[in-house]
């Protein structure tokens, strides 16, 4: 069962881009639900994206790339 | 234990400087409900530089107060609770702000102790923002930790990971005794500020404690003997990575500067004969001179070469980026200067 | 409501106070000649008496629990005394003595007494903010608790005394603040320093009550700091309250008094002390023989206390090390 996350909406402007901030985890860890694996920011508004679901996972985008919302950010497997 | 040691711990989760230090408050809140926050926009804001994030959600205004804009009235106010048996964690915004409040800190919250023949304490800690590199300019941008510990009478920690950083914050919070924790606003893994990939590192989810006035060697070496504090270690391992295989680097990170671990810096250059110092604070009158002063008190032959301090030199800082960067210590700086000490 | 006994009793402690002040002035002029050196003698440094404020720390006492708190200013005997802090571990403590209440290490300006929450400073206004922290403890705590914060009027111009007071009013904490105003900041006369003529105008810039008490009477005193300390107790918040005393002496001693002039004689005058005992004799509350019997009284506690001090050893050299940390 495989799960995609993705860059969260932070701002009503869809068109906005966010900023993918910090990595917590390496691409091929283990992580766990509910685990914060990365730190986000739009407009200098930051969020904590925690993972859906236990199992591995795979970044899909690097630290400090400009991403646009909605933009898968990484898989779980 | 070196921190060197820490990074290879899988399975252990990693947070930000400023994640650390906001576990480390929470947990201790949550063991002991004396323990409670004071500054300004430390509530929902989180801290200016995040040191309080998430703490407003879980306990609520009545524990983490956003202050107005008083610093003598409400680190008076922290002395006073601490005296009372309570344990309260004050904020002050920028380090540089303590013109404003010094009194109450090397006056009061210093001294009480001391004055009282030992029979008033003060279990408070004094948390606030260091260090510039982003342009901040003169007034926003200053170190000063050897400004307080010029003064006797409180313990002054500044960590340069998130490891230390949740450590350090839960031994202070313990100590009764006043704890200055200054944390340079670049090791905190900002979202918003240039980071070094330090400034994240894996962080053990229970409490635990890093003792104050104990140094750690970051980078064990034994060509030359570098030691620093706060955001320069950082600077001074990624030299050291970088020359491994021509000059053995051993980097000392103080993580406390008073009280000084002067054991480590002698037992260091002992073994190396030769030091670098880099402190991001003014050079002179300062932190630097008092770690020279380390050796020489005891023995200046254990030096082969002179001492290289690589600090900010004595002008206020500028605001101009490439004017900034001609005084900070940089990571060339910190390696031409042990390129010199080696040559020496 | 004040009665005939504690009406006597209030002279008696003003009387140990004076008594107490004239005393300790005695020896710390004793050995300063001939040529007076500020830091000779058995009592060296910087020596502020209360003499003429007696009035203000009694009438404020008499209300006060022991459990209550009060931080002082630089001129703290007459609060101390009053209180209840020890009278020899004091005078042991001014007189630098190992038995003294910090072993030597405060000094007359640096009192602290846990056991009566009793702490002075000689930083002006800088205890104002602590006694807001001290209340802040009670309050969260739950405690019936207050804390005094005693400064004078020339501190009202100092920001710590506006920060404590807007926060106090701001939390809504058990804290009442007393502003002795005996009219001179060392040599600044209040009319040309302070922007207000009474201070407890400053309260309505706080969103507190204020009051200023004129007349340097004991019983008036004790009156409005009960009304202040009863609210504050009872969950009513903070109260601004300017006492108008007079300092009889110099700011320090040593202090020649040159920028008083016609004033100091006009101040002497309104010494409250023989004002009360006229009162008092007049009300038959005192006689001439009580009032004999009470200062002779007052005398032997002081000169015991002295004596005390006297004979208690010198704190060792080493001593300096300790008590910088817990």
């Amino acid at each position: 069962m495989s799960q995609t996350i993705e860059f969260p909406h932070l701002s009503k402007d869809e068109s906005a881009e966010g900023i993918l901030a910090t990595w917590f985890v390496k691409s091929g860890e283990q992580v766990k639900a509910k685990q914060v694996i990365a730190e986000v920011m739009v407009d200098k508004v930051s969020l904590d994206v925690e993972a859906p679901i236990d199992g591995t996972i795979t970044l899909l985008v690097q630290e400090e790339a400009s991403v646009r919302q909605g933009t898968p950010i990484a898989r779980i497997d | 234990m070196t921190t060197a040691t820490l990074k290879s711990e899988a399975g252990t989760r990693r947070l930000t400087t400023a994640k650390a230090i906001s576990e480390a408050i929470a947990q201790e809140m949550r063991a002991n409900q004396d323990v409670f926050v004071m500054g300004e926009d430390v509530g929902a804001y989180g801290g200016i530089f995040g040191s309080t994030g998430g703490l407003f959600d879980e306990f609520g205004a009545s524990r983490i107060i956003d202050t107005p804009i008083s610093e003598t009235g409400f680190i008076g106010a922290g002395i006073g609770a601490a005296v009372e048996g309570m344990r309260p964690i004050v904020e002050l915004m920028f380090v540089d702000f303590f013109g404003v409040c010094m009194d109450q800190i090397y006056n009061h919250m210093a001294k009480i102790h001391y004055e009282s023949g030992g029979n008033v304490k003060v279990p408070m800690v004094l948390m606030m923002a260091a260090g510039g590199g982003y342009s901040d300019g003169a007034q926003h941008s200053q170190c000063l930790w050897a400004t307080f510990a010029h003064m006797p009478g409180m313990k002054i920690v500044a960590p340069s990971n998130p490891y230390d950083a949740k450590g350090l914050m839960i031994s202070a919070i313990r100590d009764d005794n006043p704890v200055l924790f200054m944390f340079h606003k670049g090791v905190m893994g900002l979202p918003w500020m240039a980071k070094n990939p330090r400034s994240i590192g894996p962080v053990p989810e229970d409490p635990y404690v890093v003792p104050i006035g104990k140094a750690a060697i970051a980078h064990e070496g034994s060509d030359v003997t570098v030691v620093s504090i706060s955001l320069s270690v950082q600077h001074c391992l990624d030299v050291a990575e970088g020359l491994e295989g021509k000059i053995s680097v051993e980097v000392i990170d103080l993580r406390t500067i008073a009280p000084l671990d002067r054991d480590a810096i002698l037992a260091s250059v002992s073994k190396t004969g030769r030091l670098v110092i880099v402190d991001e604070d003014y050079k002179s009158f300062g932190l630097s001179g008092e770690i020279v002063a380390t050796i020489t008190d005891k023995d200046p032959k254990l030096l082969k070469a002179p001492v290289q301090r690589v600090c900010h030199p004595d002008v206020p800082i500028p605001y101009s980026r490439v004017l900034e960067y001609e005084a900070l210590p940089t990571r060339e700086k910190i390696q031409a200067a042990i390129h010199t000490v080696m040559k020496a | 409501m004040v009665t005939d006994q504690m009406r006597l009793d209030f002279y008696k402690q003003m009387v140990r106070i004076r008594t107490y002040e004239e005393l300790i002035k005695r020896d710390y002029h004793a050995d300063k000649t001939p040529a007076w050196d500020i830091g000779a003698g058995l009592i060296p440094g910087e020596m502020h008496l209360s003499a003429g404020q007696e009035p203000v720390a009694v009438g404020l006492c008499a209300n006060l629990r022991d459990s209550d708190a009060i931080t002082a200013p630089h001129r703290p005997h007459h609060l101390a005394l009053a209180k209840g802090v020890d009278m020899k571990a004091m005078t042991a403590e001014i007189f630098g003595r190992a038995s003294g209440l910090s072993h030597g290490k405060g000094g007359h300006m640096h009192l602290f007494d846990p056991s009566q929450h009793f702490s002075c400073s000689g930083i002006i206004a800088e205890g104002l903010p602590v006694a807001v922290g001290q209340a802040m403890a009670f309050s969260r705590r739950k405690t019936e608790n207050i804390a005094v914060g005693v400064a004078g009027e020339g501190a009202t111009n100092q920001g710590a005394f506006h920060e404590a007071l807007n926060l106090a009013a701001e939390w809504k904490l058990p804290v009442v603040f007393v502003i002795e105003d005996n009219d001179w900041a060392i040599s600044v006369p209040k009319k040309v320093s302070t922007s207000v003529r009474d201070n407890s105008l400053r309260a309505a810039a706080y969103g507190i009550p204020g009051a200023r008490i004129e007349g340097n009477d004991v019983e008036k005193i004790y009156e409005a700091t009960k009304h202040a300390v009863d609210q504050a107790r009872a969950g009513g918040g903070p109260t601004l309250l300017e006492i108008h005393t007079v300092r009889l002496w110099g700011h320090f001693e040593g202090d020649a008094q040159a920028y008083r002039g016609a004033e100091l004689t006009a101040a002497e005058a309104m010494d409250p002390i023989p004002l009360y005992e006229t009162r008092l004799t007049a009300a038959n509350i005192l006689n001439k023989t009580s009032v004999a019997s009470i200062k002779l009284e007052a005398g032997k506690e002081v000169e015991a206390a002295i004596a005390f001090a006297k004979s208690s050893p010198e704190p060792l050299a080493s001593d300096t090390y300790q008590h910088v940390f817990a």
